[in-house]
């Protein structure tokens, strides 16, 4: 430690600008490669939830992109025919999330509504930190609707409470009851961006039947056909809904089933994950070079400050030490730095009361964040590794009789 | 007596300068000898220097030092021994251009753990205050004059009150007032703690007031 103390303020110090360098080198290489890990990771998460839904007799809908979609010209009579011939015809999973609603709560954060039907509910397989899971066999309008809330509404609401509200779809003054509360930082990922991701601490899950369709208002119908999923169903019966829809809204939905989206992912997902793979991997490669050229140019101008040392009683496995200790502290530095960024952009959603985007995690940071962190310090260990040893062998090189001269 | 210096060397070869020295040397030195090597340049006093002070171990033939065959120690052992057992006085630009000349002086100290022990502490004292170098302790080396950068590396070499000395060209800086004072305390080591005293010079005058001289002529190799 002595030793690690002296030559860092005595020696290395000295040449601060290839410190700074070094650190800015790394750092550099360390957030490339925090970056992209935490999107491979989220891009992973999503693929699982998506990949329940990739069965024989799934199909989601897509707004195809290459439609002229005239929102203006859709009225509720128009989708409340394309919801009863669902209903009469077909088992789907219905799921809209943010309708952004005032809700008084302890962080003071807007709350989003979602509306879920049985089959979606099934399909999600919410884990709840209390209470008990939703029912949909209520009625709607004389009844209370059980909900269910995100962990941030859990202290305002706890399960048993009651929330009197306008529904934001319905319009209609509701009666909630709290029936459980969601296990923390539950989310869903988007069918086609998995690594986009909407978390639900502020969120109230409502259950939705066919009454409460039937009852809710054109923003509820047009968003829920967005991302609806049939279920046991067959391509003809797909292209049958989507003729519907086309008919009474003019929208243009493509349905795909499970092997369309299996294609879609693999073409445009695992085309960009390998795109984002080899960029990283060049930009980490030359990073590493210049970091190793930073080294190398540095012991070539502190030989004689090594060699000095070596000739007076410092041995190489000293030296190692100290090297190791050196790369150690500097990747502690820039791995306390991502933390900091990383920590302070998730705080930085509830600053910004984006609920939406407001995480619970060990110092601010979700798992996804530690397990990119776990990544970035593995990837670091190797980079110390090549570096140390490839320093080391340089001094090596040098006889220690010509290097206290240089 | 034993021998604290015994060596057989075949020879030192350079391979990618193709050529060998110091074949088939032998050089016996024991524990307070005062020895001189002499000779032109280029036929390996300085690379006998390095052989002897630990710093070369690429050559053939065998080397005991202290009793010990080198080439059995351990890298680590060979450090400790740098540190503990050898002074090195090079030439005055030997120094770590960094550090103050008390930190450079101070450097064996720090690898033998002793800097704080106040026994040490009054050997500094005494050395640097005998080869007049108190008033530039805070200096950096650049800021001292060649002479005064001689005497800080003299004042290393010796810090650790080594049992061999090895001294390369140690006064070629000095003025004749510093080199005395140099060589008188040099010698002043050797009689008081019989340490070993091996130096390599052009100066015939230095070499004679060492008790025995080596010549080394070149060689073919």
């Amino acid at each position: 430690m002595r030793i690690l103390k002296f030559f860092i303020t005595k020696i290395i110090l000295k040449r601060w600008i290839l410190v700074l360098g070094m650190v800015l080198l790394l750092l550099l290489a360390n957030y490339l490669t925090f970056t992209a890990a935490r999107s491979m990771i989220s891009t992973f998460q999503g693929y699982q939830e998506i990949e329940t839904l990739n069965q024989e007799g799934t199909f989601i809908a897509n707004l195809d992109p290459n439609s002229e979609a005239d929102f203006d010209r859709i009225e509720i009579n128009d989708t409340q025919k394309v919801y009863e011939y669902l209903n009469s015809n077909y088992t789907y999973a219905l799921q809209v999330d943010g309708f952004v609603t005032s809700l008084d709560n302890k962080h003071d954060m807007e709350v989003s509504f979602n509306y879920i039907n049985e089959e979606a509910y099934k399909t999600k397989q919410f884990g709840l930190s209390q209470g008990n899971h939703l029912n949909f066999n209520y009625q709607f309008n004389k009844e209370e609707i059980p909900v269910l809330v995100g962990a941030g509404l859990a202290t305002t609401y706890p399960v048993g409470s009651n929330i009197e509200i306008t529904d934001p779809v319905t319009q209609q003054l509701v009666n909630l009851k709290v029936q459980g509360v969601l296990e923390k930082n539950t989310h869903r990922s988007n069918f086609y961006a998995p690594n986009s991701k909407n978390y639900f601490n502020f969120s109230v899950f409502l259950p939705i039947n066919e009454e409460f369709i039937q009852s809710a208002g054109l923003d509820l119908h047009v968003n829920g056909l967005m991302d609806i999923v049939l279920l046991d169903s067959t391509k003809e019966q797909a292209l049958n809904l989507k003729e519907l829809i086309q008919e009474n809204t003019g929208l243009e939905f493509n349905f795909f089933n499970q092997q369309e989206n299996l294609n879609y992912f693999e073409d445009y997902y695992i085309n960009s994950l390998k795109i984002i793979c080899i960029i990283t991997l060049i930009l980490l490669l030359i990073l590493v070079c210049l970091a190793t050229w930073n080294t190398l140019v540095s012991i070539r101008l502190m030989i004689k400050d090594f060699t000095i040392h070596l000739l007076v009683g410092l041995n190489h496995s000293k030296l190692r030490a100290i090297f190791y200790s050196y790369f150690g502290l500097l990747f502690s530095i820039n791995l306390a730095i991502l933390f900091v960024i990383t920590a302070f952009n998730r705080y930085g959603f509830w600053l910004s009361k984006n609920s939406i985007l407001a995480t619970y995690g060990v110092f601010g940071l979700i798992s996804m964040d530690w397990f990119a962190l776990l990544i970035v310090l593995l990837i670091d260990l190797i980079i110390g590794f090549a570096i140390v040893e490839l320093a080391i062998r340089k001094i090596k090189s040098i006889p220690i009789s010509v290097g206290v001269l240089d | 007596m034993n021998s604290i210096i015994k060596l057989e060397i075949q020879k030192k070869t350079f391979k990618k300068k193709g050529f060998s020295i110091l074949n088939d040397f032998e050089l016996e030195v024991e524990p307070g000898e005062r020895l001189s090597i002499i000779g032109e340049s280029g036929v390996g006093k300085t690379s006998l220097l390095n052989i002897i002070g630990l710093l070369d171990t690429q050559y053939q033939g065998s080397y005991k030092l202290f009793g010990s065959s080198v080439k059995d120690l351990s890298q680590n052992k060979l450090a400790e021994w740098r540190n503990q057992k050898i002074g090195f006085v090079l030439q005055e630009s030997a120094l770590i251009n960094s550090l103050t000349i008390e930190d450079n002086i101070k450097l064996p100290l720090m690898y033998a753990n002793v800097e704080k022990d106040p026994t040490v502490q009054d050997h500094f004292k005494q050395i640097t205050n005998k080869i007049g170098i108190e008033s530039i302790l805070k200096k950096k080396p650049l800021e001292c004059s060649g002479g005064q950068r001689s005497r800080a590396v003299f004042a290393r070499a010796v810090m650790m009150n080594p049992q061999v000395i090895l001294s390369d060209e140690p006064t070629a800086s000095l003025d004749s007032k510093n080199k005395e004072k140099m060589i008188d305390l040099l010698f002043e080591m050797n009689k008081e703690f019989n340490t070993t005293v091996i130096t390599v010079t052009h100066d015939l005058d230095l070499a004679n007031r060492h008790e025995r001289i080596i010549t080394l002529e070149s060689s073919e190799g």
